[in-house]
């Protein structure tokens, strides 16, 4: 276990934005609570909403975050060329802001669940498990970013990468449910909806699969000759 | 202007990223669309005439390729500032203005390069395929009248956002703002989706290019003697944003995109004088 | 800590030839690296610092081989590296930056840690700026945090390239004193393409040309290359057209010239003592 200090220089390189961007969510998504009904939003419309707050908005900042990592560091020559490996360095900064983001995840759940949100929209999960709605598609987007930033070398690309296939999955998500094979990779199968006793597989699929990409991402981030070349030339 | 719009589009056509995101993109909406993609088949049998296909094929593309290009675009204006080249330029005889304008177009033009290919190519492989020539003539028109305003528009936001936030936060609210102002039903929540002010919408498509001829729905929906409107959702919040399509007001969208794209250049250009100077 | 490489070539994709089975012996205490921009001394200091992987060849530093990851790691614990162009994060102070490096350099303990970063900024005369954002430093300062970061684990081994680029002469001055200071007991590998840089810090150097070792040796013996071929010459007419010219001054009506040739370049002419640029000049001219 590393020192504390290093833990909050970690927390300050994540940025003001990585470390805002979820808690703000929560925020949003707790007003919309309280005063949906107020705005005139039908229950259905605003439980829905909630839940796609928790299933898509988290794991797009967490994923767009991890896809920053990499090209925003300016000091990436020292880094390298410290004992302290970058990768270890890289995965403290991805247990921040993806941690950070989990954290404010499970506020936002806890508060539907408390208030009576979570239970509305039809077939929503239940249980410790039902908090794989939010959790499974940000460990994969951030998976994703990490494998995009690693591979590409520069946020531009990674970022794109991380926001088209958000993008992809919300456009054609009917795409996904018809599909037997895309079904298991579809990141918002909790509100768009997935086949009859398919969502815990799906679930379990983003995991194990998110695991493969960091994986990849892990083995790419190890040639410090390719990271330190900068985006792809 | 002319140099900076041939240097720009030059060094955003030669990174291997723009190829290989919008490479990527382009086969999973490929692979995930299978035969669809492919029968430019949307439920109906759109597919069959060549002026309703091109529209089709211009849909599919302009739902999920706007997002590579925006996001591929939204480090062009900071990244002078990071590299400090900003003071260099300055000392050029182009103006900022000149600048700004060039950059824009160069940039744009480069990042729809990839875009602009995979629409003409799949309307190069209909009129080959199903011995329709004129799929080729109206891809260039829905090219030009659809396709191309929605660009300005989305570029001139891209290219400005990150002046006033953080890239990364930027990235986030454009892939919202995308999803919420362009693709989700308007009956969802008040949206500009689906408005005139939306870059997706399809004033064009069905104001100027009569897709509503085309389209065959099920039996069970009764339509208006009209046929298909398109514009007002019924109960939907905003739909004073959203009037029915007819020649004259596809043409105000047309207005209204390079209008946007105007008035956010000229925000980009006053938030740079204002902060450089 | 003596760095020995052998046979070390390092080719880009592409195909660029960076270094070309160079041979150097490397002893402890200050060495000079000289070459031309794309001599190959970025490369070979990239290498030493296991940021880029030889092509073929060894590298051995400290009896550490460093084309092993066990190897790079352990000469990375007794590494100080100063890259060309040094990136930090704009958002902290040159003390939050020292401390940040520290902790990744492995000085866990906060108060060494800090009486460490207080020594460091006293000697790169940092003190009185410690405290501002690196945004506002000048390149000077910013090498100056460079240097500082550098010394942190108090490293065995000092690689250093192209340090003086860009600073005004005091501080390049104040620079070359500190270097010197610092070899003693270490090894410190000053890469440049400034030959005074070396000429006023260093005993030994090698001299980089094409990713081939052209010399290696004692500052003195590079000088004595240029011995007899240094001429002195003024003249109002056109300048002399045999030799090298390496510097021309307005004196009186004419312009003194001095040049590197092996004959006289004119009647006049009046041999001159080398400099060690003469030396490294001579050494360059082609078909030498």
């Amino acid at each position: 276990m590393r020192p504390l200090d290093l833990w909050s220089h970690e927390i300050r390189r994540a940025g003001p934005a990585a470390l805002l961007a979820p808690p703000v969510l929560v925020v949003l998504i707790a007003l919309l609570a309280a005063f949906g009904t107020r705005l005139g939003s039908r229950e259905g419309n605003t439980a829905w909403f909630l839940m796609i707050a928790l299933e898509a908005g988290i794991p797009l900042v967490s994923g767009i975050a991890a896809a920053s990592l990499i090209g925003r560091d300016r000091a990436v020559e020292v880094q390298l060329t410290l004992p302290t490996g970058y990768r270890s360095t890289l995965l403290r900064r991805l247990a921040v802001t993806a941690g950070w983001s989990c954290l404010c995840a499970l506020a936002a759940s806890a508060l539907l669940i408390v208030t009576g949100w979570w239970d509305l929209p039809p077939g929503a999960p239940h249980g410790p498990a039902g908090q794989l709605a939010w959790l499974s598609p940000a460990l994969w987007l951030t998976a994703l970013g990490l494998l995009a930033a690693a591979a590409f070398r520069g946020t531009t690309a990674a970022a794109t990468v991380v926001a088209s296939v958000w993008v992809f999955e919300q456009v054609f998500s009917s795409v996904f449910r018809e599909s037997p094979v895309f079904r298991l990779l579809h990141l918002f199968a909790t509100t768009r909806g997935t086949a009859p006793g398919e969502w815990l597989p799906n679930r379990l699929t983003l995991l194990s699969t998110a695991l493969l990409l960091a994986a990849a991402a892990w083995l790419l981030l190890g040639d410090a000759e390719r990271t330190l070349e900068g985006e792809a030339k | 202007m002319i140099a900076t719009f041939r240097y720009e589009f030059r060094m955003q056509i030669r990174r291997p990223v723009l190829w290989i995101v919008y490479g990527l993109t382009f086969a999973v909406t490929v692979a995930g669309f299978g035969h669809t993609y492919l029968d430019l088949n949307l439920g109906g049998d759109e597919g069959r005439e060549p002026r309703p296909a091109m529209i089709v094929s211009a849909i599919l593309l302009t739902s999920l390729l706007p997002i590579v290009y925006g996001c591929l675009l939204a480090d062009r204006l900071v990244r002078d500032r990071r590299l400090g080249m900003t003071d260099v330029l300055d000392t050029t005889p182009a103006g900022r203005t000149g600048r700004l304008a060039g950059k824009y177009l160069g940039v744009c033009a480069a990042t729809a390069v990839p875009l602009v290919l995979a629409y003409l190519g799949r309307a190069a492989a209909y009129a080959v395929t199903e011995g329709e020539p004129a799929a080729l003539g109206w891809a260039a028109v829905i090219l030009v009248t659809t396709v191309v305003p929605a660009l300005l528009f989305v570029g001139a936001l891209a290219l400005a956002g990150p002046l006033l936030m953080p890239p990364l936060l930027f990235r986030v609210l454009f892939v919202v703002y995308w999803f919420w102002g362009n693709i989700i039903p308007a009956t969802m929540m008040p949206t500009l989706s689906h408005s005139i002010l939306s870059a997706n919408s399809q004033y064009v498509a069905y104001g100027l290019l009569g897709f509503g001829h085309y389209r065959e729905l099920p039996p069970n929906v009764i339509l208006p003697p009209g046929g298909i409107v398109y514009g007002p959702w019924p109960g939907a919040a905003l739909n004073f944003l959203r009037p029915e399509a007819s020649p004259a007001v596809a043409l105000l969208w047309i207005g209204v995109m390079i209008a946007l794209a105007a008035a956010v250049l000229l925000l980009a250009r006053l938030h740079t004088a204002r902060t450089e100077s | 800590m003596r760095i020995e490489i052998s046979r070390l070539t390092k080719t880009y994709k592409g195909g660029v030839r960076a270094l070309d089975g160079l041979d150097l012996d490397v002893p402890t205490g200050m060495y000079g690296l000289l070459g031309s921009n794309g001599a190959g001394k970025t490369t070979l200091m990239r290498i030493l610092a296991g940021l880029l992987r030889p092509t073929s060849g060894t590298v051995r530093v400290g009896g550490h081989d460093i084309t092993a990851a066990d190897g790079r790691l352990a000469v990375q614990r007794t590494l100080g590296y100063l890259p060309q162009s040094l990136g930090v994060y704009p958002d902290l102070t040159a003390r939050q930056f020292l401390d940040y490096i520290a902790l990744l350099k492995g000085l866990d303990s906060r108060p060494s840690r800090r009486r460490r970063i207080g020594e460091l900024l006293e000697t790169v005369a940092l003190t009185p700026d410690a405290d501002r954002r690196l945004k506002g430093f000048s390149g000077g300062m910013l090498r100056r945090v460079g240097i500082a970061q550098a010394l942190l684990a108090d490293p065995r081994l000092l690689v250093v390239d192209e340090p003086t680029t860009g600073l005004d002469p005091e501080e390049r001055i104040r620079f070359r004193i500190l270097l010197s200071r610092l070899a003693g007991d270490r090894t410190v590998l000053l890469s440049t393409h400034i030959v005074e840089d070396v000429a006023q810090t260093c005993r030994s150097l090698a001299v980089l040309d094409k990713g081939r070792l052209v010399f290696r040796g004692e500052v003195g013996e590079l000088v004595s290359r240029a011995e007899r071929r240094v001429w002195t010459l003024t003249t109002s007419g056109p300048a002399p057209s045999q030799g090298r010219i390496v510097a021309a001054l307005p004196e009186g009506a004419g312009t003194r010239y001095r040049v590197i040739t092996p004959t006289a370049p004119g009647p006049s002419a009046q041999p001159a003592e080398p400099t060690l640029e003469d030396g490294y000049l001579a050494l360059m001219e082609p078909g030498r």
